[in-house]
This record gives structure tokens, C-alpha cells and sequence, in this order.
């Protein structure tokens, strides 16, 4: 799933969570298809963020999840022996490559390592 | 220069932003027993512009409200004086990084935001303080960079040569850390000693004299933002864990889990909100 400021919704993406106005208002459901028109009626109801399956949008400023993952394991670089550090490294990981490949691939990839 | 001067430095503080007068009348009106908040909330309103940045600032994701604050005395009623003071006093000061530093604007709205999710969790009593003390944490960055732009200059080059940690460089060309030059300025401003110690504290909150938790959190909150690569405070470093610190907050996996996907979340509306800050700049 990917959590994306609603001007870079196009039709077909589909809901991966409820949109909720900033009032917190439910405007509509999870799995709800995206089109031009909801769009639009979103937007003028004030909603700024939209959940989607997939990971179907590069923000600016978004690396490519390989580069992601290569620049956190620079950034923990001086903590590697920290077994706290080192598992919340491991978390992060986790995280980014279930949020863009989904659980699936997350769990094969797992079970690969193991 | 040592610690002394650089004491006798922030004491002239020129070219920051001075504290907006309205901070005196505020601190008087707080001392006055009768004062309320709607009293406070209308003095405030009188300065447009200054209503208009704090009901922008409380009303951004770090402080994570559902319902619009819409009036300044709401805002004090629900964030407690507390954070509107602090909200008042810096505002200034984050005009000068929205100005002059944007990755670290972002590193510490990001700060913010993972310390009020943590402190919630941890079900700290107003956890919208622990949120500014995470906002405000590197405020001895910002002094560093405008009081002293030469030393800081030099500081950021040697950091980024050699690899170090920032605050490793601070030590070793003027004896004194960030932590400490924002915590003196905190401190001279008169701001409450419970977001004093976690700026003065942060890269060691084991040795905090008070408000433990609080400065854990914003210590873990640093690390965590910092490791996730969001904003830029100076290194790309994810500093040490202080395990005197983990005690106090110790999450289990499952925990950080949900606080990491719970920040990435906030951290896509924070960046719309600094976007949105960079075009009215």
C-alpha cells in the first residue's frame, strides 16, 4: 500500500483504506475504485491523502526500493553491533519492501534467508 | 572559543529573531490567576499573523488532531500553554530554517511527529509537549548556524569529509554540542524546563536530571526519524542508542511495527504541509 497526497490520484488506482476528510469524516470505503468524478468530489471535500494498493506512484524525491534499502544500510552503518538498532534497521527493511511488493513476496523472501 | 564565550555569545543574540513582545504580556496574564483561556486566546488574535502560523502549526499532522482547531483559545485548551507558548516563541526561529534549512525544518517536524505517536503509546500526560520538545530539539543547530555561520560552515565540512557525527565535530571545535547551545537559549527564553532538559539532553538522556521519559522519547524519535531518512539534521548518521533510555520506552517489535507504519503515514501529509509552507515562504 502507499499513502500519496491526493493530486497524484489517477482513475483505476484502488482504495487500500477509507478516505477520511482532516475532520476525520469517512467519504468512502476501502477496495473502492478511483475515478475521475470521486476524484474530484474528494478534493472539493477537503481530503489531502489517499491510501492505494500497490505502490503504483514515484513521489519526487523517491528512490527506487533497492536504493532505499542500500542508502538505510549506510545510515545505520555506526550502529550495526546495537542489537536494538540493528533489529529496528531490520523492521524498516521489512516495512518499505511489504508496502511496495506486498506480504506475500515479503514472507518468500523471509523464508529464502532463513 | 569555549564554552564561556559561546555562553556570552547567545546572551547577545543578534541576529535571531527577538522574542515577539507579546511573550511578556502572555507570561504576565499565565501568572495572573484569573487569567483563562479564552482571555489569553483573544490577546493572541490580535496579532492576525501570528494567529494565522500557530492555528496553521496546531493544526498540522505532527499533532495528529481529527477535529480543526479553528480558535486560539481552543488551541490552548487542547495543546495546554505550554505548547503555545513554545509554538510562539519559536516561530520566528522557524521562519530563519524554513528560510535557511529545509531538510532540517523537515528532520524536526518529522521528530515531532514520531515523539507524540510514541508519547501516546506510552500514554505520557500530554503527549502535544512531547511533540514541541521534539520540534524544538536541535534549536542549537539553528543558533549554531546563524550566531556563529563561519564556525558552522566549518563544522558541516569536516562532518561531511571525515563522516562523523555532527555533534562529534561541535565537541571537538568548540567543546560544546548542540544539545547544550540550544538548551542555554531554551533556557534564557524562559520556556518550560520540560522542553528544556530533552533539548539539552537528547544525545544523552540517561543523564537527564528530570523529565526521563520525555527526553527518551524525543532521543528514540531522533534516531527513528533519522533512520527512516526523513528531512536532514546536519549527518545521515542514525546516532547511538541510549539503552538507560530504552528501559523507559522498551516497545516490542510488534510496537515499533505499528509506530513506524503509523509515522509513515503522517510523514506523506508532512510533506504536503512543508510543500505547502516552501510556496508561501
Amino acid at each position: 500500500m502507499q499513502r500519496i497526497p491526493i493530486k497524484f490520484a489517477k482513475p483505476g488506482f484502488i482504495l487500500g483504506k477509507e478516505a477520511i476528510t482532516p475532520e476525520g469524516q469517512v467519504l468512502c470505503g476501502s477496495d473502492t475504485e478511483l475515478t475521475e468524478d470521486l476524484i474530484l468530489r474528494l478534493k472539493k471535500q477537503g481530503v489531502l491523502v489517499l491510501t492505494i494498493k500497490g505502490h503504483p506512484v514515484r513521489l519526487p524525491g523517491e528512490l527506487p526500493l533497492s536504493e532505499r534499502l542500500r542508502e538505510l544500510d549506510r545510515r545505520f552503518s555506526k550502529v550495526k553491533k546495537d542489537p536494538v538498532l540493528k533489529a529496528l534497521e531490520t523492521l524498516i527493511g521489512e516495512f518499505w519492501i511489504e508496502q511496495e511488493k506486498g506480504k506475500d513476496y515479503l514472507k518468500r523472501l523471509k523464508t529464502q534467508k532463513s | 572559543m569555549d564554552k564561556e564565550e559561546i555562553r556570552k555569545r547567545l546572551k547577545e543574540v543578534e541576529s535571531l529573531p527577538t522574542l515577539p513582545p507579546i511573550v511578556s504580556k502572555l507570561n504576565e496574564m499565565v501568572a495572573d490567576e484569573d487569567t483563562t483561556a479564552t482571555k489569553l486566546g483573544k490577546i493572541i488574535e490580535k496579532d492576525q499573523v501570528l494567529t494565522s502560523k500557530l492555528l496553521r502549526m496546531v493544526n498540522s499532522s505532527f499533532f495528529g488532531f481529527p477535529q480543526r482547531i479553528s480558535t486560539v483559545s481552543n488551541a490552548i485548551v487542547l495543546l495546554g500553554f505550554n505548547v503555545i507558548k513554545t509554538l510562539i516563541v519559536t516561530s520566528s526561529i522557524f521562519e530563519v530554517m524554513q528560510a535557511s534549512d529545509v531538510g532540517l525544518f523537515e528532520h524536526s517536524l518529522g521528530c515531532a511527529t514520531a515523539a507524540g505517536i510514541i508519547a501516546k503509546r506510552l500514554q505520557i500526560k500530554n503527549p502535544e509537549e512531547v511533540s514541541t520538545a521534539g520540534l524544538i530539539h536541535d534549536l542549537g543547530k539553528i543558533v549554531l548556524r546563524s550566531e556563529l555561520p563561519e564556525e558552522y560552515e566549518e563544522i558541516i565540512k569536516i562532518t561531511n569529509e571525515k563522516g562523523l557525527y555532527i555533534r562529534e565535530v561541535e565537541h571537538q571545535r568548540l567543546g560544546i554540542g548542540h544539545g547544550e547551545i540550544g538548551g542555554m537559549l531554551a533556557r534564557q527564553w524562559n520556556l518550560p524546563e520540560r522542553l528544556v532538559i530533552p533539548i539539552e539532553y537528547h544525545h544523552k538522556p540517561g543523564s537527564s536530571p528530570d523529565f526521563k521519559d520525555i527526553t527518551a522519547i524525543v532521543h528514540f524519535s531522533d534516531i527513528l526519524i533519522r533512520a527512516l531518512g526523513f528531512g536532514n539534521s546536519g549527518d545521515p548518521w542514525v546516532p547511538s542508542l541510549d539503552h538507560k533510555a530504552w528501559e523507559l520506552i522498551k516497545f516490542k517489535k510488534s510496537d515499533v511495527k505499528e509506530v513506524i507504519s503509523e509515522l509513515d503515514e503522517k510523514l506523506v501529509e508532512l510533506q504536503d504541509f512543508t510543500l505547502e509552507i516552501k510556496k508561501d515562504a
